[in-house]
């Protein structure tokens, strides 16, 4: 006869995951919804079981599982769960065990240890943070003379093509006369690398001193250039009291056009298809601002593919995943990029530093031409 | 097996990692009136190395369990940053600070930590980085040997470490291949830059590593050193001028011709760089 | 202050270089050190003399002498071979106390710098770390002005110990050019008398390998291939061969499978510190360059001069790695028939 095999249930962890989503974790119902509308089924013949997970997690069952990283958080499950599980939320708390535990991939510790150092989950010297901006001149954020804080982000500071977007955006704030300044190498990381990471501990730390920061330099309002920031500072810094008000650029951009400051000028003749950024989207609830903004700009046509808005496909970026490896064949991006083809589009437009990545990637990795990504913010300069 | 914890002489295991603060290399100036290091404003952090050298000591502390001692001299605003290593699992700091053990060169400085480890007591493994990223002599190791008349393996990559037998095994990198060393203990092991991945803290210990008993200062008559040993008085070398080096950016030449021409230029390159 | 074993009045006008070899032959950088301190005592009147520690060792003598030594300092012990750090610190102890020299260089090469290291203790001097130029001040009586760099390289300073003999100093490879050796130069011999006991040394070399084994992490040369080489990583192979390297690879190419992903370096790979790392065909996706930052130099070659890696590049070549890859090849084999 087979050995019967011995299960421990961890009530700490269980205790744990039911207090981290508020009690959420105890509706599921193993529907199922979850690992349907997972994207990793598409790349993967085996679906990727995330109401197994689920279902672990709620008996207090998990060892150091690979699957535990691949959550990209795109938040796709969410959105259909019909009891409404925070599923990344789930596997944030499963990861923050993997990390007591030290059961987390190669590679990860670094990606803490290069934000502790170095403010950055990027290993670039925190000396040069303001260089992207070298011949701008954009001032040092003051509350008595600028009425937004333009907090430009840890990706688009140092990441070369990531660059060309925060520049764009210089350009545009300053067409439309909007009184701006950055924290030059101040600028603190959002830590939203930290937590999708799972380390939560360390994410409230950064984001207590953050909320202080802010607090001190006299900040009411902010723009961001990636959802990712945008999204950490929404969602997840309320609770530690930051009194101020976070935008995605493309959100500030469309209330400018709204009030006439923003106008644009010149004509765009391209045909162009917009992807949702799942932070941004799903995890942010703004589908419509990025879109306002391409609509405004004469002689740009949009079209859309074939999953949009709330069921816009993820580039694989998210959840960490910027600094995870992902196998070819496996790339989410490759199937956005075969989407957008089919929409006849000559230009891919996205709003976030990690969607561009990932999505420039597999273009080029596909060989594919006739097709290029841009920002919305680099096609909105091209109109003024 | 031998009991956890224990080695064969029947006490905990005790390894010493030295550890120093430096600041950011790329924030460093040289003031162009005085022609001093202009340290002021630039961020500090530990020593990169001195990080690879505590996750060894750490895996041996996985592994055969025992005590993990931080061993370093300097100012007090060091003991911010070394309590990042207790966060990460090591036990006590150990922090050598007097104004008399101010600038010290490497004779003077191996003395110190020798005796600030004299005074720990019974050690099987002192742990270094392999170099500092401010003086980057990567002689501290062989100097700490000697005042102790430890053992030494350098520029390791791996250790094994055999209680039975009391030695221990490192693998040392050499240019164009390695070598495996085993040395009796009590050793000093320098640690290749690189050559593992530094655990993150452990927040859970964080409360624990911030609290006041966590760290021992130790000043020049706690030591009971020779006071002509330490400090500028204690070292024989002497800094005589100091310079801004070029930029450390990328110079960003373009090469123009044929493949051949190119190729010869990079020939040439090539053997100046790797001379 | 504490005072060295023996002081500037005792010292002999002598610089003397500790000579490291390797399967029989001098190491370059002990060339370099003899080359240099030829050129230092002959405009100061000072003698250069080689200190030769190892087993069968006479043949290497000869060089010694056709590279400026005035005498040889030999000592011939089984006990020697390989290098052990007691043993030689040992030996190099009692000649230096003998010789008294004003000035002790070695190269700094991981055995020069164990040695270094242990022997300024023993003698209770200054030792000077990796210096990047050497002068000699003889208004001072003779005073070694050493040149390191700190802080990443980003800091120059010059370092001189007054006070105390020998005047150690280490010296990086490569810093100094060769002279051109006078074959059929002699010079004195001296023996020195060995005293060792197998139980003295602590040291067991357990194996000793060359050539082999090394990582990327470690590799003091990285060729990295990207998508513009189309495969061709044999092309690579045979050059990081010729420049003592490793073989890198940017995703791409291990996607398709040219390539194991233990050679993907960047974010998701390894990260390396080469001295210089040689990136072919690869546009510089950021991701990728996170590899290489540490690298001492970058040269990059791809067909695309408006490629993001020229911008992490110190020298950038516009054009098609699969063309100038083997005339590289050809232009370092040239090269190496003529040396």
């Amino acid at each position: 006869m087979q050995e019967p095999m011995v299960l421990t249930p961890d009530e700490a962890l269980w205790e744990r995951l039911f207090q981290e989503t508020r009690g959420a974790m105890a509706l599921c119902y193993q529907c199922g919804v979850c690992t349907a509308a997972c994207p990793w089924g598409l790349v993967r013949r085996e679906p990727f079981s995330v109401r197994t997970m689920m279902r672990r997690a709620q008996v207090g069952l998990l060892d150091g599982d690979e699957s535990l990283w691949l959550c990209a958080a795109c938040g796709q499950c969410e959105a259909l769960c019909p009891r409404g599980v925070p599923v990344s939320e789930v596997f944030q708390s499963l990861r923050e065990r993997a990390w007591e535990q030290r059961t987390v991939p190669r590679g990860l510790s670094s990606v803490l240890w290069s934000v502790y150092w170095n403010n950055n989950p990027w290993f670039q010297p925190p000396s040069y943070r303001s260089r992207w901006a070298r011949d701008l001149e954009v001032p040092r954020f003051d509350p008595e003379q600028h009425e937004i804080l333009y907090y430009v982000g840890c990706t688009s500071v140092y990441d070369r093509r990531a660059q060309k977007v925060a520049r764009a955006l210089v350009q545009l704030l300053r067409a439309a006369g909007v009184r701006f300044g950055t924290l030059g190498n101040d600028e603190p990381c959002c830590g939203e690398a930290v937590k999708s990471l799972g380390h939560r501990p360390y994410f409230y730390e950064i984001a207590q001193n953050n909320a202080k920061l802010f607090a001190d330099a006299g900040v009411q309002e902010l723009i961001t250039t990636s959802p990712h920031c945008y999204e950490a500072f929404q969602n997840h810094y309320p609770r530690f009291q930051a009194g101020f008000r976070p935008y995605h650029y493309t959100q500030y951009l469309a209330r400018l056009l709204e009030e006439g400051r923003l106008r644009f000028s010149r004509e765009v003749r391209l045909r162009v298809t917009y992807h949702d950024p799942c932070y941004l989207g799903r995890r942010g609830g703004e589908y419509e601002a990025p879109r306002r903004v391409l609509d405004a700009i004469p002689g740009l046509e949009r079209v859309e593919m074939a999953h949009f808005g709330p069921d816009a496909l993820c580039c694989g970026g998210g959840g960490g995943r910027m600094w995870l490896e992902t196998r070819v064949g496996e790339r989410f991006a490759d199937l956005r990029i075969q989407e957008a083809l089919e929409t006849g589009a000559q230009v891919l437009v996205t709003a976030c530093p990690f969607c561009m990545a990932c999505l420039e990637d597999s273009l080029r990795g596909m060989g594919v031409a006739g097709l290029r990504v841009l920002d919305v913010a680099e096609i909105a300069a091209m109109a003024v | 097996m031998w009991p956890t914890g224990m080695s064969p002489d029947g006490r905990e295991w005790h390894f010493v990692v030295c550890m120093k603060v430096v600041p950011k290399p790329e924030e460093v100036r040289v003031d162009p009136e005085t022609r001093r290091l202009d340290r002021a404003g630039a961020r500090s952090e530990i020593n990169p190395p001195d990080m690879n050298a505590l996750e060894m000591a750490l895996q041996l502390k996985d592994r055969f369990g025992g005590r993990v001692s931080i061993l370093s001299m300097g100012p007090p605003f060091f003991e911010p940053y070394l309590r990042v290593g207790l966060a990460m699992g090591a036990d006590h700091i150990y922090l050598l600070s007097d104004r008399k053990f101010g600038g010290a060169d490497t004779l003077a400085t191996t003395y110190t930590l020798a005796r600030g480890i004299q005074k720990l007591g019974p050690v099987d493994l002192v742990f270094c980085g392999e170099e500092s990223s401010d003086g980057a002599t990567g002689q501290v190791p062989p100097g700490l040997a000697e005042w102790l008349d430890f053992s030494q393996i350098t520029l390791v990559t791996r250790v094994e470490l055999d209680p039975m037998r009391r030695v221990v095994r490192g693998r040392r990198e050499r240019p164009g291949g390695y070598e495996i060393l085993e040395v009796p203990l009590p050793a000093v092991i320098s640690v290749k830059t690189g050559c593992n991945e530094p655990r993150f803290m452990d927040y859970r210990l964080k409360p624990w590593a911030f609290a006041p008993e966590r760290v021992t200062v130790w000043s020049a008559s706690d030591l009971e050193v020779d006071e002509t040993f330490v400090g500028t008085a204690g070292s024989p070398t002497q800094v005589s001028g100091l310079a801004q080096a070029p930029s450390r950016e990328r110079k960003r030449i373009r090469l123009e011709g044929t493949p051949e021409e190119i190729a010869r230029v990079l020939a040439e390159r090539l053997r100046e760089l790797l001379r | 202050m504490a005072a060295s074993l023996y002081g500037p009045e005792e010292a002999q006008s002598a610089f003397w270089i500790y000579l490291e070899h390797e399967q029989r032959a001098l190491e370059r950088v002990s060339l370099e050190l003899l080359s240099k301190a030829r050129a230092l005592a002959d405009a100061a009147g000072w003698r250069v003399a080689g200190l030769l520690l190892g087993h069968r060792v006479e043949p290497m003598v000869e060089d010694a002498f056709a590279w400026g030594a005035d005498e040889v300092w030999v000592a011939d012990h089984p006990l020697l071979e390989p290098f052990t750090v007691e043993a030689h610190t040992a030996i190099a102890f009692q000649a230096i106390l003998r010789g008294r020299p004003s000035v002790f260089l070695c190269g700094a090469t991981p055995n020069g710098r164990d040695l270094a290291g242990r022997l300024a203790v023993r003698l209770r001097t200054g030792l000077t770390a990796d210096c990047t130029d050497l002068r000699l001040d003889l208004e001072k009586g003779g005073v070694l002005i050493g040149e390191v760099t700190g802080f990443g390289g980003g800091i120059v300073a010059l370092i001189t110990m007054p006070n105390h003999r020998p005047q150690m100093a280490t010296v990086r490879p490569g810093v100094f050019p060769l002279a051109t050796p006078q074959r059929g130069r002699t010079g004195v011999v001296i023996p020195l008398e060995v005293d060792l006991h197998p139980e003295a040394l602590r040291t067991r070399v357990v194996e000793r390998v060359v050539g082999r084994g090394v990582d990327l992490t470690q590799a003091p040369v990285l060729v990295v291939g990207g998508r513009g080489i189309h495969g061709r990583f044999d092309l690579l192979q045979e050059l990081a061969s010729l420049l003592g390297g490793e073989v890198g690879a940017t995703r791409p190419p291990v996607d398709e499978g040219w390539i194991d992903r233990e050679r993907q370096v960047g974010q998701t790979g390894v990260v390396c510190r080469p001295k210089v790392a040689l990136v072919c065909g690869a546009s510089g996706a950021f991701q990728f360059v996170v590899g290489i930052q540490n690298a001492g130099t970058v040269i990059a070659i791809n067909t695309d001069p408006e490629a993001p890696i020229f911008e992490f590049a110190d020298y950038g070549v516009v054009g098609d790695a699969l063309q100038v890859i083997p005339a590289l090849i050809e232009a370092l084999r040239a090269e190496r028939v003529m040396a």
